[in-house]
C-alpha cells in the first residue's frame, strides 16, 4: 500500500508557497525601497525637519516728542488639555485634578468657574484658557502648576495639562488718540489699519528661524543638526504727529461733533514748509487697544437700531444691507476720513482759482469787479450765495466775499485748458504720496473730469469748488502751498526710522513736488486770506495777535447716507497762521452738522481755536496790530510790598482796575501774579492783611453775550476775562465757549478765556 | 527498576529513561536559530534605545530585560531538545485541556488593559494563552493526523467510534473515514480561535486559523478542500471588504469591532486617517522606504524617534529596513526561510510521523508569524498586531519561541538525518 500521506510532498509543497509568499514580500519591499524610496524619504525628512520661527519683535511707534504711541510687550496665553484630564484611569484622581484645575485656573486668571469647567469637559487636545495675560498670571501660574505637582501625598500631574505659550500684544498707551492715524495690529501681528499697515514690512522685522531635526514628540532629536537664523527686530518709527497737537485737535474736534450733531468731523493740521503732519483727527474714532468694540455711542445706537430693522424697513428707509452688519460700523470707526474721504471742496477752491489769476497775469490787486448776483456763463445761470449780490468789489472781494460770479469770471479768462493745467498743478489729480494706509486715488471720470472731456460748464462749477471731489489732505496740501510761497509738498507722518539700537536708519526728507505758482502770488494770496479771516466770511477763525489766513466752504452732499430728512452739508474751513510767516496748515471738516451748516459760522471757529492753541504750544509769539493791542493785553504789575496808595499808581498807569481786600498798608499778595497777561480794562486783586483769606467768586455763564456784555459783568464778578476768536467786529460777535465752566468757584481776579464767533456774514 | 525504590524518584528516573534523549542535534538549524535570534538582539536595541529612553530614561530599558529571556530561553532551548518527541504525543490532552482552561480564564481574571482579555498577569511578566494555544493546535494537529493516518487516503465510510455512531443516525456514508482526524482537529483548533477572537485578539485568532490550516495540509487533507474553502475565503473577504467600503459613512452598518473595521478601511483607502489611524503604518512605510538598497546604517534610523510607535515592538522590521536597506531586510527574510526550510528537513526524517507534523508545524508557525509581521509592516494586509520572532520586544513569547526551536532540536536528535 502506498503511504497514507506524503510527507516529502505536502512539506515540500508548503515550503514552497512559504517562498512564494516570502518572494512576494521582498518585491514589496523593493518597491517600497527602491522604487519609492526617494519619496517616503523625502516624507521623512520633512516631518523631521523642526522649523521654528522666532517671532522679531514689532518696532514701536513714537509722535514727534518720543512719546510711546504703539509698543509690542511679551505676553502669555494659557491653555489645558482637556482629554488628558479625561484620560486619567482613576476616577478620584480624575475628578480631583478637574477640581484643582477649574478652582486655580479660574482665580488666577479671573474667569467663570463654569466656564473653565466646560473647557475641561471638552475633548480637544488644546483649548485655549485664556490669551494676553502677564508675566505675573503666568508666573503665579508655573507656581501653581509646581505646587500640585511637588506635594508629597498624592501629586497631580499639572504640566502635562496646563500648558503656557507665549504670544506678543500690541499696546497703545494713548487708547483712542490718533487712533485713525496709528491703526491696530490683527491676531497674527500684522497692521491691519493706518501707519501700523501701512509700515508693517518695516515695523515687523525679520523672524528669524531654528532648524532643527525633530522626533515624534515635536521635541529635538539628538546628535542632529540644528542652524539658527537669528531675528531682525522691528524697526521702530518716530512718527511726525505731536501727541499735544494731536490732544488739541481731538478736543476742539470732539467738542464740534457733539455740538454740531454731524456724522464725521476730520481735520488735519500740516506744516506748511514741510508737508509733516503735525495732527490728524477723524471722528468718530475707536480704541486702539480694542479696536473691534464700537466706540462711539451714535455709531452703536444706529447699529442696534438698524440691525433690528426688517428687510421691508431697510426698503423702505432706503439703508442698504451691509449697515446691518457690525463690520460696516467698525469699518466706519477705523477709517481714517482726512485721507480717504473725498468731498466737494467748495469755496475753499477759489483760493487755487485767484491764485491762477494772479500767476498768469490775468489779474492784479487793482482788479475790479461788479456782482449782480447771479452770473450767467455757458448756458448757465449761476448764482452767487449772496442772491441780492456783493456789488461793486475789488480783486480782494473775490475771497473775502466768497463771490461766484467773480470767480466763474476768472475762470473764464484762463480757459479750460490753463485752468485744467492749475487743477494738476495743485495736485488734485494724483495721489498725495502720503506714507500711511488708504491715500485716496483720485479716479477720473469719477472724482473729476478728465481733460478731454473738461467743458466751459465744468469750469464754471469747478471755479468755485463743485462738482467735483477732492480729500481732505490733497486740500490742505494745496493750500500749504499757497502758505509756504508756491511749493506743493508731498504730505508724510513719518519723519524717522530707528533701529534696535536706536540709530536713526532712514529720515524723511520734506519733498517738494513742483512750484506751483511762484512766491510773489502766494503772498499776494496769503493776504487775501488774511482778509477772509480778518472781515469776511472767515472771521470766526480770528485769533487776536496770530494773523490767520484761511478760507471757509460749505458744499451740499449729493450722496446722502443718513437718516436725517433734510439736505446735508459739508462745512469746511481750511487755513494757516501766522499770515505773515506761516507756520501751520490746518483744515477742518465738518459732514453733515445739524442746524448751522456753513463753513464760516461751522468750521471757522473751531480752526481758530486749533490755530490758536497750537501756535501757543509751539511758542509762536503773538504780533497784535495796534487794534488789537488796545483791546488786549496787558502783563500784571509787581505790586507785593508797596503801599496801597503806591500800589493804586501803578495799576492806575497800566488802566486796570485795582480791588483792595483788607485794612493794611501795604500789600502782601495780588492775583493774578506779576507777570500774567490781563485784559486791557482788567482787575488786579491785592491783600494787604497777613492773615488773608483769598476770596473766591462763582464763574457766570458767558455763552451768547457780546464781548462789552461778558466784560461788564467779568467784572462786576472779579474775574478777568481773555477774549479769543473773532472779536473785532464786537457788536455781532457772541460768547460760545469759556475756559472755566459756569458754576465753578475761583479765585476773584482770575483770568477766564471766552471764545466768541459771529453769525453774520459768514454764511460761506 | 525496583519499586521498592522511593516513590517519587523512581518516577523521575522511569520518565527519565522513556523520555531523555541522547543523540546529537542539527547544527544547521542551531545556528540559523542562534543567528536570527542574535540579529533579533541587535535590532531590538538599536530600535527601542530611543524610546526607552525618551519614555523610561533607560536606553537599555528593554534590551537588559530581552537578554535575560534570551538566556534563559537557550537553556530552555535546550533543555528541551533533551525531551523525546513521543512525550508530546502523549502530553496532547494535557496541553489541549490546559489551553483550554488558560482560554477561559482570561475572562474572569481582572483585565490588563481595558476592553482585552488577552493577557494574564503572573505579577513578573505577562503572557497571552494565546501562545500557548498556538503551540497547543500543532501539539493536537499532529497527533490527530499522525493517529489517523492511514486512513487520510480511505474513502470508505468510517464505522467506529462517534463518526460511526453519526453516520448511523443520520444514514450511511455521510462521514467518511479521512475525515474523522479533521473533525476531531477542527472541533479543537476552531474551538481555541473563537476564544481567542472573544478575547478581542483579531491577530491571534488569524494565526491559530492559519496554523491550523498549515497542520491540516500537512496532514494530508486533500487539497481540493483548500482550493474550495480557500476561494469561498478570498470571495468572503472580498465581499466584506466591499460591504465595509460601501457602508463606512452610515450609522450602524458595523458587524466588525469599531477598530477592525477602520483598520480595513484604512488599508484600502490610504488617505483615511481619523485619529491616526494610518499614523503607524504611515510611519512605518517611511522608515521602509527611505532605507533604499543599503538602509542608513546600524543604529541611524531616524523614525525610531518617536515616529514609528513602539518600534520595538511588532513594527520593528521597518526600523530594521531602514538601517539595513533592501539588503540587509532581504537576508533576514531569507534566513526565516532556510529555518523554514531547515525545519522541514529535519520534519522529513524524523523518527515518527507525529515528530515530522510537530517539527514541521513549529517552523511553519514562525514562517507565518513572520510573512504576516512584514506583510502589516509594509501595509500589504490591514495592520493587525503579530510580532517578528526573534525580533519584537517581549520576553515570554521569546522563551515560548526558543523552547519550541529546542523541541524541533529534540526532534532532530531522534532523526536519521545525517549529522556532522
Amino acid at each position: 500500500m502506498k503511504a497514507a500521506v506524503n510527507y516529502n510532498k505536502r512539506g515540500f509543497y508548503a515550503l514552497i508557497i512559504v517562498a512564494i509568499l516570502a518572494f512576494a514580500i521582498i518585491c514589496r519591499l523593493a518597491y517600497l525601497q527602491l522604487v519609492k524610496g526617494d519619496e517616503y524619504t523625502a516624507k521623512t525628512e520633512s516631518q523631521q525637519l523642526g522649523d521654528n520661527e522666532i517671532k522679531a519683535s514689532r518696532g514701536t511707534i513714537y509722535d514727534s516728542n518720543m512719546n510711546i504711541l504703539a509698543q509690542s510687550a511679551s505676553v502669555w496665553s494659557v491653555y489645558i488639555n482637556p482629554s488628558k484630564i479625561n484620560k486619567i484611569s482613576d476616577e478620584a484622581e480624575r475628578e480631583e485634578t478637574r477640581e484643582v484645575i477649574i478652582s486655580g485656573l479660574a482665580t488666577l486668571l479671573e474667569l467663570d468657574e463654569e466656564k473653565v469647567r466646560k473647557y475641561t469637559e471638552k475633548n480637544y487636545s488644546y483649548q485655549l484658557v485664556k490669551g494676553e495675560i502677564e508675566k505675573d498670571t503666568r508666573d503665579a501660574i508655573l507656581a501653581f502648576i509646581d505646587e500640585y505637582e511637588d506635594r508629597d501625598e498624592n501629586p497631580l500631574d499639572l504640566s502635562s495639562i496646563i500648558g503656557i505659550d507665549p504670544d506678543v500684544k500690541r499696546y497703545y498707551p494713548y487708547s483712542s488718540l490718533a487712533s485713525t492715524v496709528i491703526g491696530f495690529t490683527g491676531s497674527d501681528g500684522d497692521g491691519l489699519a493706518g501707519i501700523e499697515y501701512y509700515y508693517n514690512e518695516t515695523l515687523k522685522g525679520v523672524s528669524g528661524r531654528t532648524i532643527t531635526a525633530l522626533n515624534g514628540n515635536g521635541t529635538v532629536m539628538p546628535n542632529q543638526y540644528e542652524t539658527i537664523y537669528e531675528a531682525q527686530e522691528g524697526t521702530s518709527l518716530v512718527l511726525t504727529l505731536d501727541i499735544y497737537i494731536q490732544h488739541i485737535l481731538e478736543d476742539v474736534l470732539s467738542r464740534a461733533l457733539e455740538d454740531t450733531r454731524a456724522e464725521n468731523v476730520y481735520g488735519i493740521v500740516m506744516e506748511v514748509d514741510t508737508g509733516a503732519i503735525l495732527g490728524m483727527v477723524s471722528l468718530p474714532d475707536y480704541d486702539l487697544n480694542d479696536p473691534f468694540t464700537i466706540s462711539s455711542e451714535d455709531l452703536l445706537s444706529d447699529y442696534e437700531e438698524i440691525s433690528a430693522m426688517s428687510v421691508e424697513e431697510l426698503t423702505e428707509n432706503d439703508i442698504p444691507q451691509e449697515q446691518t452688519n457690525k463690520s460696516y460700523y467698525r469699518n466706519v470707526q477705523w477709517s481714517n476720513r482726512a485721507i480717504v474721504n473725498t468731498y466737494e471742496p467748495g469755496s475753499v477752491f477759489k483760493i487755487i482759482t485767484a491764485a491762477a489769476s494772479i500767476e498768469e497775469g490775468l489779474s492784479d490787486t487793482t482788479r475790479e469787479f461788479y456782482c449782480g448776483g447771479s452770473i450767467d456763463y455757458a448756458t448757465r445761470h449761476i448764482n452767487c450765495w449772496r442772491t441780492s449780490g456783493h456789488g461793486s468789489e475789488t480783486f480782494y472781494d473775490l475771497l473775502k466775499n466768497s463771490c461766484n460770479p467773480f470767480a466763474v469770471t476768472l475762470a473764464d479768462e484762463l480757459g479750460t485748458s490753463r485752468f485744467y493745467d492749475y487743477f494738476e498743478a495743485f495736485g488734485f489729480t494724483e495721489k498725495t504720496g502720503v506714507d500711511t494706509a488708504g491715500d485716496l486715488t483720485p479716479t477720473e471720470g469719477v472724482l473729476f473730469m478728465s481733460r478731454e472731456d473738461f467743458s466751459k460748464s465744468d469750469l464754471a462749477s469747478y471755479s468755485f469748488g463743485q462738482s467735483f471731489q477732492v480729500s481732505p489732505l490733497q486740500m490742505i496740501t494745496a493750500v500749504s502751498a499757497v502758505a509756504n510761497g508756491g511749493k506743493l509738498m508731498t504730505p508724510y507722518l513719518v519723519s524717522k526710522e530707528l533701529d534696535a539700537e536706536g540709530n536713526t536708519v532712514r529720515e524723511a526728507v520734506p519733498t517738494v513736488r513742483r512750484q506751483v505758482i511762484s512766491e510773489s502770488t502766494a503772498q499776494l494770496i496769503c493776504d487775501n486770506m488774511e482778509q477772509v479771516v480778518a472781515t469776511g466770511t472767515g472771521k470766526n477763525a480770528y485769533v487776536a495777535g496770530y494773523h490767520v489766513a484761511g478760507k471757509t466752504g460749505t458744499s451740499e452732499k449729493l450722496v446722502v447716507n443718513n437718516k436725517k430728512d433734510t439736505e446735508a452739508y459739508i462745512a469746511s474751513f481750511c487755513g494757516f497762521a501766522p499770515a505773515n510767516d506761516p507756520e501751520i496748515a490746518v483744515i477742518i471738516i465738518v459732514d453733515e452738522p445739524v442746524g448751522d451748516h456753513g463753513g464760516g459760522a461751522v468750521a471757522a471757529p473751531l480752526a481758530g481755536d486749533v490755530i490758536e492753541q497750537v501756535l501757543m504750544y509751539l511758542g509762536v509769539e503773538h504780533a497784535y496790530t495796534a487794534d488789537e493791542m488796545e483791546n488786549l493785553v496787558e502783563t500784571a504789575p509787581d505790586l507785593k510790598g508797596l503801599s496801597v496808595p503806591d500800589a493804586r499808581n501803578k495799576v492806575g498807569e497800566k488802566n486796570l482796575t485795582i480791588k483792595v481786600i483788607g485794612e493794611g498798608d501795604t500789600v502782601i499778595s495780588q492775583y493774578p501774579e506779576a507777570g500774567r497777561e490781563l485784559p486791557s480794562d482788567g482787575i488786579v486783586v491785592v491783600y494787604t492783611q497777613p492773615d488773608y483769606k483769598a476770596e473766591t467768586v462763582t464763574v457766570p455763564d458767558f455763552t451768547g453775550l457780546t464781548v462789552s456784555e461778558a466784560n461788564r459783568i467779568a467784572l462786576n464778578n472779579g474775574l478777568n476775562i481773555r477774549i479769543s476768536g473773532s472779536s473785532l467786529n464786537s457788536g455781532t460777535v457772541y460768547a460760545y465757549k469759556q475756559s472755566v465752566e459756569a458754576g465753578q468757584s475761583v479765585h476773584m481776579g482770575e483770568i477766564i478765556t471766552v471764545s466768541f464767533k459771529t453769525t453774520v456774514g459768514v454764511a460761506d | 527498576m525496583s519499586r521498592q525504590e522511593n516513590g517519587a524518584a523512581s518516577f523521575v528516573k522511569s520518565m527519565w529513561h522513556r523520555f531523555a534523549n541522547y543523540g546529537s542535534i542539527d547544527i544547521w538549524f542551531l545556528i540559523i536559530v542562534l543567528a536570527l535570534l542574535c540579529t533579533g538582539l541587535v535590532m531590538m536595541f538599536s530600535a527601542s534605545y530611543p524610546y526607552a529612553q525618551i519614555m523610561y530614561g533607560d536606553s537599555t530599558n528593554f534590551i537588559k530585560k530581552q537578554a535575560l529571556y534570551a538566556v534563559i530561553g537557550i537553556v530552555i532551548m535546550f533543555a528541551m531538545s533533551h525531551i523525546k518527541s513521543d512525550f508530546w504525543r502523549l502530553m496532547m490532552p494535557v496541553v489541549s485541556g490546559v489551553t483550554i482552561f488558560l482560554l477561559l480564564i482570561v475572562f474572569v481574571l481582572p483585565q490588563y488593559r481595558a476592553g482585552f482579555y488577552r493577557w494574564i498577569n503572573l505579577g513578573f511578566t505577562t503572557f497571552q494563552p494565546s501562545e500557548i494555544a498556538k503551540f497547543a493546535v500543532i501539539v493536537a494537529g499532529a497527533y490527530y493526523y499522525s493517529k489517523y493516518h492511514k486512513k487520510m487516503s480511505s474513502s470508505k465510510v468510517a464505522k467506529g467510534g462517534w463518526a460511526g455512531l453519526v453516520n448511523n443516525k443520520i444514514g450511511a456514508g455521510l462521514i467518511k473515514e479521512s475525515w474523522v482526524p479533521t473533525w476531531m482537529f477542527c472541533l479543537f483548533f476552531g474551538g481555541c480561535s473563537i476564544l481567542v477572537f472573544l478575547e478581542n485578539h483579531l491577530s491571534g485568532c488569524i494565526l491559530i486559523f492559519g496554523i491550523g490550516a498549515v497542520m491540516m495540509y500537512l496532514g494530508g487533507v486533500r487539497t481540493r478542500w483548500f482550493v474550495i474553502f480557500g476561494s469561498i475565503g478570498i470571495g468572503l473577504i472580498a465581499i466584506v471588504c466591499i460591504y465595509i467600503m460601501a457602508t463606512r459613512d452610515a450609522e450602524g452598518t458595523n458587524f466588525l469591532k469599531g477598530y477592525m473595521e477602520e483598520r480595513i478601511v484604512g488599508w484600502l483607502d490610504k488617505d483615511y486617517d481619523p485619529r491616526g489611524v494610518r499614523w503607524q503604518t504611515n510611519q512605518a512605510l517611511y522608515a521602509i522606504g527611505s532605507g533604499g538598497f543599503f538602509g542608513k546604517g546600524l543604529g541611524n534610523s531616524t523614525q525610531k524617534y518617536m515616529y514609528v510607535s513602539e518600534p520595538q515592538n511588532d513594527m520593528i522590521f521597518s526600523i530594521v529596513c531602514e538601517e539595513l536597506g533592501f539588503a540587509g531586510a532581504t537576508i533576514i527574510i531569507l534566513l526565516f526561510i532556510l529555518l523554514v526550510y531547515r525545519g522541514v528537513v529535519i520534519g522529513l526524517n524524523a523518527k515518527t510521523r507525529f515528530s515530522t507534523m510537530l517539527a514541521m508545524g513549529l517552523v511553519f508557525q514562525v514562517g507565518l508569524q513572520v510573512l504576516l509581521n512584514i506583510a502589516v509592516a509594509s501595509d500589504s494586509i490591514p495592520n493587525t498586531g503579530i510580532s517578528l520572532p526573534f525580533f519584537s520586544y517581549g520576553g515570554t513569547s521569546l522563551v515560548m519561541l526558543l523552547a519550541e526551536m529546542g523541541i524541533v532540536l529534540g526532534v532532530s536528535r531522534e532523526g536519521k538525518l545525517k549529522k556532522k
